[in-house]
C-alpha cells in the first residue's frame, strides 16, 4: 500500500489525559487502574477510569450529543493542539475532501442505561434523555465531525473491540479510491454498566489490576479512552506513517477466540503483506494482551506462528485497562510514540511471565530505536485487525 | 469522483417484500405480499434460528438471497453490515436488567449486543475468514454502507456482500426511533466487468438531496418509515425501474448512483 503519515495524534486514558501525562505514566512504570468508583457498580474490580469527564460541558448546538462517550472525547479532542491541527489541515485540504471515522462499542449505551433507570412506570424518558443523536452507535464519528467541521465521509466502525484499529484500513481506502484526501480517524469507548456487568457475566473480569501475559493473570481491568490521528499523502514530518493492515474473522465463536489463534495469525500476515516489509523489520509488538487466560495465550501462539523470531512484544492494558472500542487507536497511539521516543514499553503487573509460550514477552521497558511496529486488535464476533507502523525518516 | 460497479446479486426482506421477485411485483404495481415469509436460513440451524440475535436473523434473510443470486457462498465475499441502531431488542433487554437486576445478566446476550454481532453470526455461520465488518451512519446507515463497500470494492478485485438493516425499537426507545417495520437489503457488487451482472452502475459523490423516480406508494410510505429502507430506490433502480437514485447524507457528501453507459 502507499503510505500514510499520521500528522497529529492524541490519547487520554486512564494513564493520562494527552502524550505528555500518558507518557510520563509509562516512562515511570504507573498504572492508571484504581479500586471500582463507577456510579450504580458494585463489582469487586479495578477499573481505568479518565478523571474530568463528569467536567466537561457540552453546551449550545453540542447539548443534544450530551453523555459520557461525547464527553471523553470532547476532553480528548482538546488535547495536543488536536482541534489546530485539523484546523490547520483544512487550511491545505478542504474539509469536504477530509473523512472522519471513529470505532466505538459503547458509544452512547450510557445514557440509554440512565433513561431507563431514570424512567417511571409509564416507560417514557426522562426530558434530558431524549436524546436521538446519542443513542445510535453513530454518535461518535457524528460528534467528532461536528466539532471539528469535517465535511468528507463520516463513518462509525463497531466490531467491539477491533474497532478503533479498522478506522486505519477503512480510511485508507477511502483516501484509496479517491473518496477522501486525508481523514481524522479515532476511537473513543466510556465506561458504563453495560460493560462492566457484561464482560463480569462471561467471568471475564478480574478481581485485581490486570497482567498480562503473567501466569497468575484472572482477567481484564475495563477501561476507557479517546485517541484521534490525522491521516495525510505525502507530508514530511509525523509521528509516523502507516504501512500496513490486515483484517479477518476467526468464524468460530461470538466470545472465544479461535483456539489456535488462525483468525489473529491471518490478520498480522495480512498487514505484514500490504507493508511490503519482511517480518524481520518488525521491531515491537502492541499485543492485544487483555490478560484473559485464553487470550493471551492464543495472542502469543499466533505471533510465534507467523514470526520464527518474535520481535519484543508486550500489551499496554495495564496502563490503561482493556479500553474496547478504543484499544485500537490508543495502542496505535502507543506503537507511534515506540517509534518517535524509541522506548519500548513493557507491561505491567508480569512477574511471572509464561515462558513456554511467552518467552518473547518484554520484561523491562527500554529505550530501544525501531523501524516499524505492530500493533494487534481482537474483538468479539471474531474480528481481528492488525496495523503496521513504520518511523518516519528524520 | 466516479466509480463503475456491477450489482450481481440482491437481496430484501421486510413485512411484504419478504424476497426479490415480491419486490419486482411491488415495483411493477401488484402490491405488497402481505402473507409473504422470507426462506429460512440456511446458515442457521432449527436450533440457532432460536437463538440467534433479532438483527442476524434479519440481516441474513436478505444477505442470502443477495449471495444465492450472485451464485456465490456466503463464506465468499468480504462483508460490509450497515445499521443505524443495531440489535434494538437487546438494547432493550440490557437496559432493563441493568435496571432492575444487573447481576443476572445474560453472557450470552451481554456478547449479542455487540453491533457486529449479525456480522459476527455471518462470519460463523458462513465459515466467512474474511473480513466481515460492521458499521454504522445512524439515518444515513445505507449511504455509508455504500461508501465503504465502494471502498472496499476499489482495495481488492474481491466480491462485496453489504447488508443494510434496521429494526423497530421495543420499549421506550420507540419514541426515538418510531420505525414500524424491520428491513433489511443486501447487495453483492464487483467491480465492472463481470460477465453476467444485474446491473452496470457508476457512483458519483454527491452532495445533492436524496432523489429518485417515483416509486409505488406502499414503497414510498416504507421509505419514510424506516431508514435502512432508504435503499429501496437502489434496489428499484439494479431491478430495472428508475433512471438515477441520490442516497444523501446529512453529514459528508451523499452518492448519486446511476446505470453505467455502455
Amino acid at each position: 500500500m502507499k503510505p500514510l503519515t499520521i500528522t497529529a495524534m492524541t490519547l487520554t486514558c486512564a494513564a493520562g489525559t494527552g502524550l505528555d501525562a500518558v507518557r510520563r505514566a509509562l516512562a515511570e512504570g504507573r498504572s492508571g487502574l484504581r479500586a471500582n468508583d463507577f456510579p450504580h457498580c458494585s463489582l469487586d474490580t479495578w477499573i481505568g477510569r479518565v478523571d474530568g469527564v463528569e467536567e466537561i460541558d457540552l453546551a449550545g448546538d453540542l447539548a443534544e450529543f450530551d453523555c459520557r462517550n461525547n464527553r471523553l472525547a470532547m476532553l480528548g479532542l482538546q488535547q495536543d493542539d488536536f482541534i489546530a491541527r485539523v484546523d490547520a489541515l483544512k487550511t491545505r485540504i478542504p474539509a469536504d475532501r477530509i473523512a472522519c471515522i471513529i470505532g466505538t462499542s459503547t458509544a452512547g449505551i450510557g445514557v440509554t442505561e440512565e433513561a431507563y433507570r431514570d424512567m417511571g412506570e409509564d416507560e417514557v424518558f426522562q426530558p434530558r434523555h431524549r436524546l436521538p443523536r446519542v443513542h445510535t452507535p453513530h454518535t461518535s464519528a457524528a460528534f467528532a465531525a461536528r466539532v471539528l467541521g469535517l465535511d468528507g465521509p463520516v463513518l462509525t466502525i463497531s466490531t467491539a473491540c477491533s474497532s478503533s484499529a479498522k478506522v486505519f484500513a477503512s480510511a485508507a481506502r477511502l483516501i484509496e479510491a479517491g473518496l477522501a484526501d486525508a481523514a481524522v480517524v479515532g476511537g473513543v469507548d466510556s465506561l458504563c454498566l453495560s460493560v462492566l456487568y457484561g464482560f463480569h457475566s462471561l467471568d471475564l473480569v478480574s478481581d485485581q489490576p490486570c497482567r498480562p501475559f503473567d501466569r497468575a493473570r484472572k482477567g481484564l481491568s475495563l477501561g476507557e479512552a479517546a485517541g484521534f490521528a490525522i491521516l495525510e499523502n505525502d507530508a514530511a514530518t509525523g509521528f509516523g506513517q502507516l504501512l500496513g493492515w490486515g483484517e479477518s474473522s476467526d468464524a468460530h465463536h461470538m466470545a472465544s477466540p479461535h483456539p489456535e489463534g488462525a483468525g489473529a495469525a491471518a490478520a498480522m500476515r495480512e498487514a505484514l503483506q500490504r507493508s511490503a516489509l519482511g517480518n524481520a523489520a518488525i521491531g515491537y509488538i502492541n499485543c492485544h494482551g487483555t490478560a484473559t487466560p485464553l487470550n493471551d495465550e492464543v495472542e502469543a501462539r499466533a505471533i510465534a506462528s507467523v514470526f520464527d523470531h518474535p520481535p519484543p512484544a508486550a500489551s499496554t492494558k495495564g496502563w490503561t485497562g482493556h479500553t474496547l472500542g478504543a484499544a485500537g487507536i490508543a495502542e496505535s497511539v502507543f506503537s507511534l510514540m515506540a517509534l518517535r521516543d524509541e522506548f519500548l514499553p513493557a507491561g505491567l503487573n508480569l512477574d511471572d511471565p509464561e515462558e513456554e509460550w511467552a518467552g518473547f514477552i518484554l520484561r523491562q521497558s527500554r529505550q530501544q530505536r525501531v523501524d516499524a511496529v505492530l500493533s494487534n486488535s481482537f474483538g468479539f464476533g471474531g474480528s481481528n485487525c492488525s496495523l503496521i507502523f513504520g518511523r518516519l525518516a528524520p | 469522483m466516479s466509480l463503475r460497479f456491477d450489482v450481481i446479486g440482491a437481496g430484501i426482506a421486510t413485512s411484504g417484500l419478504p424476497d426479490w421477485p415480491a419486490l419486482q411485483a411491488a415495483l411493477d404495481g401488484r402490491g405488497l405480499a402481505e402473507d409473504g415469509k422470507s426462506p429460512p436460513s440456511a446458515l442457521l440451524s432449527p436450533r440457532e434460528r432460536r437463538r440467534a440475535p433479532r438483527a442476524a436473523k434479519l440481516s441474513f434473510a436478505a444477505a442470502e438471497q443477495a449471495c444465492a443470486m450472485a451464485g456465490l457462498k456466503p463464506a465468499e465475499p468480504v462483508a460490509v453490515f450497515s445499521s443505524g441502531m443495531g440489535d434494538l431488542d437487546i438494547t432493550d433487554y440490557m437496559c432493563r436488567t441493568l435496571k432492575e437486576h444487573p447481576e443476572l445478566l445474560s453472557p450470552t446476550r451481554f456478547h449479542n449486543s455487540v453491533h457486529n454481532a449479525a456480522s459476527g453470526y455471518w462470519s460463523i455461520g458462513a465459515g466467512a475468514t474474511g473480513d466481515v465488518t460492521a458499521i454504522s451512519g445512524w439515518r444515513d446507515s445505507a449511504t455509508a454502507g455504500l461508501l465503504e463497500a465502494l471502498a472496499r470494492l476499489n482495495d481488492a478485485d474481491h466480491p462485496v456482500l453489504l447488508v443494510v438493516y434496521d429494526d423497530l425499537a421495543q420499549g421506550p426507545m420507540r419514541s426515538l426511533w418510531p420505525t414500524e417495520h424491520a428491513f433489511s437489503g443486501a447487495l453483492v457488487l464487483t467491480r465492472a466487468g463481470h460477465s453476467k451482472p444485474l446491473a452496470r452502475l457508476t457512483a458519483d459523490t454527491s452532495n445533492a438531496p436524496e432523489q429518485h423516480d417515483a416509486l409505488p406508494d406502499e414503497l414510498t410510505a416504507r421509505i419514510a418509515d424506516n431508514p435502512a429502507a432508504r435503499l429501496l430506490p437502489l434496489l428499484a433502480l439494479i431491478a430495472g425501474k428508475g433512471a438515477q437514485v441520490t442516497l444523501a447524507s446529512e453529514q459528508g457528501p451523499g452518492l448519486r448512483i446511476s446505470r453505467a453507459e455502455t
